[in-house]
């Protein structure tokens, strides 16, 4: 009985007079229920009710019937999964692989960047000119890229990195030397009225101010890490997501080429979200980050 | 507060300064010929319409700035090495303060820049805070904090070296009235608590009036010196301070400086 009568008070029912019984687990409950509508909804159920929705038109052929397509050109996610499933092995392999390039030169060219921003800081006048060279490094196109670090680095790991590190470079350099550079005058004239040095001043202003910026540029570099290191693998590679990719395209095997893009995608996306929480945990000061 | 001394001892003394800003075709002239001395353990305002140049000479002193002719010394040397010797503090318009760091690290900032060790700067740090009345807040963040109370951890912050001067520049005009007159009585007791020489500059008659033993009245266009004048101190409690007739005559004594340019400064004038 006491159960019933709880249970009807949970979920509202007007009957419910035993509720004052248990005065704290309902409160509790409705707060817990203000917070996550509040959040539910706009972070999780309606993404994921539009993702159903997409899976659903492609799976019933929505997309083939209005752009008119055959399965061989787009094929069905069904047919995805199962390609996923048959080549487990092989794509976790890949991914790993293709993975650590992305990584790999993410955060060596995020780093040299970062680097060239830090010491450019230091000479603003020479450092500006420096960085708007760097600049010109997003300007080489990846099909001219790839081939000749290639030809530096060998077919392997190393090669996708240094492709993926020239790519990110700029960005980083670029986006750090402006956080680096745009402190608000009072607040330098605060730290030399404490005859604080220019290291002093780096350490405990400019760095932590630019870690913004730092973040943003990193996750613009993760999205053009993916794409640096699946299309530095379509030039010479014998392994990869890219490689794999490319080669079932010629072998118009298209739900295992499919595959590779869905891997590709779901990386993107985890990606983004570790960069996400790196972010949280660095700078949760930032407004950003701010719950009151 | 001066009649007590025989004879008040200079801390500041700015000899015909003067200042220009940007190159030749566009020269701005923010200060001309600008002379007065600041006397230890004194409260003086710098009081003038914007563009007046007095935020300029407030940098000046504090060695933020290098004048274009004249000489400014602070206890006989120049703003520069009592800027290294972390001899002034400064208290900004806005809290400015380092959004990533609580109300207590903000406070140490200095401490920690000077290269004092973390076990001794947590005692300064704390007592600072209850000073200023902020102990129940200093895990808190600065964007978790009032306007006022923002500006409260920048007065801390910047008595936190303990240096014999502080610097104001219009540290209360972003704040609303209820506040700033809070701010301008714990200010007040803070100047009697530690009897630093304070540098206040503002465009509130009634704040200069009621915060200072001395007024420095500027005039615009190029800055300078108008008159400075001695505020007779009532003593008594803060509100009817504000509403005596001294406070009032006080008050339109310095007005007529703005209002009547001409006319001849009677016998308040110094």
């Amino acid at each position: 009985m006491k159960d019933l009568a709880a249970v009807s008070g949970q979920t509202g029912g007007p009957e419910s007079s035993l509720q004052p019984l248990e005065p704290a687990a309902p409160k509790a409950d409705i707060h817990r229920g203000q917070a996550s509508r509040r959040k539910f909804p706009a972070t999780f159920c309606l993404p994921f009710f539009f993702g159903l929705m997409f899976l659903l038109t492609w799976q019933l052929e929505g997309f083939h019937r209005l752009f008119r397509l055959e399965h061989y050109q787009l094929p069905i996610p069904s047919a995805i999964a199962a390609a996923i499933l048959d080549n487990a092995p092989m794509l976790w392999s890949y991914s790993l692989y293709t993975g650590s390039e992305i990584l790999g030169g993410c955060l060596a060219g995020s780093l040299l960047g970062l680097i060239a921003a830090a010491a450019a800081s230091f000479v603003p006048r020479a450092g500006r000119g420096a960085i708007t060279l760097m600049a010109s490094l997003n300007a080489i196109p990846i099909v001219a890229l790839a081939p000749v670090m290639n030809n530096w680095f060998g077919d392997g790991v190393a090669s996708k990195m240094a492709i993926v590190s020239v790519m990110t470079m700029a960005t980083m350099a670029v986006s750090a030397f402006k956080g680096l550079r745009s402190i608000e005058p009072p607040y330098l004239e605060l730290m030399s009225s404490y005859a604080a040095g220019k290291l002093q001043t780096f350490a405990k202003l400019r760095f932590r101010s630019a870690l913004p910026a730092v973040f943003t540029a990193l996750k613009i570099n993760m999205s053009t890490s993916i794409i640096g290191a699946i299309v530095g693998e379509f030039f010479i590679s014998s392994r990869g997501l890219g490689f794999l990719l490319s080669d079932q395209i010629k072998l118009a095997n298209m739900p295992l080429a499919w595959s590779c893009i869905v891997i590709a995608a779901v990386m993107g996306i985890i990606l983004y979200y570790a960069v996400q929480l790196a972010e949280r945990l660095a700078i949760p000061w930032h407004a950003a980050h701010r719950r009151r | 507060m001066l009649s007590d001394e025989a004879v008040p001892s200079t801390e500041i003394a700015v000899e015909r300064i003067s200042m220009v800003f940007g190159k030749k075709d566009h020269e701005v002239e923010a200060l001309r010929d600008v002379s007065f001395e600041i006397y230890k353990n004194e409260f003086v305002s710098l009081l003038g319409p914007s563009g007046c140049g007095k935020s300029t000479l407030l940098r000046l002193m504090a060695d933020l700035l290098e004048p274009t002719s004249g000489r400014i010394t602070i206890g006989q040397e120049h703003p520069r090495e009592m800027r290294l010797r972390r001899k002034f503090g400064i208290v900004f318009q806005n809290p400015t303060l380092f959004e990533w760091r609580t109300v207590k690290d903000n406070i140490e900032l200095p401490l920690e820049v000077f290269g004092i060790k973390k076990s001794e700067y947590s005692k300064i740090s704390d007592q600072l805070l209850e000073m200023v009345g902020l102990t129940p807040f200093k895990h808190h963040y600065p964007w978790q904090l009032s306007g006022g109370m923002q500006q409260r951890v920048a007065i801390a912050r910047a008595l936190s070296l303990d240096p014999p001067i502080l610097f104001m520049d219009e540290p209360f005009s972003a704040l609303d009235e209820f506040t700033k007159e809070k701010l301008q009585l714990d200010l007040l007791e803070i100047k009697k608590k530690t009897n630093k020489t304070i540098v206040f500059v503002t465009h509130s008659i009634p704040e200069a009036v009621f915060l200072s033993d001395r007024v420095i009245v500027l005039s615009s266009h190029p800055g300078r010196v108008h008159s400075i004048l001695n505020m007779d101190r009532e003593e008594g409690s803060p509100s009817l301070v504000r509403q005596s007739g001294l406070f009032h005559e006080m008050t339109a004594a310095v007005r007529k400086c703005f209002y009547k340019e001409s006319d001849s400064l009677d016998g308040q004038m110094v």
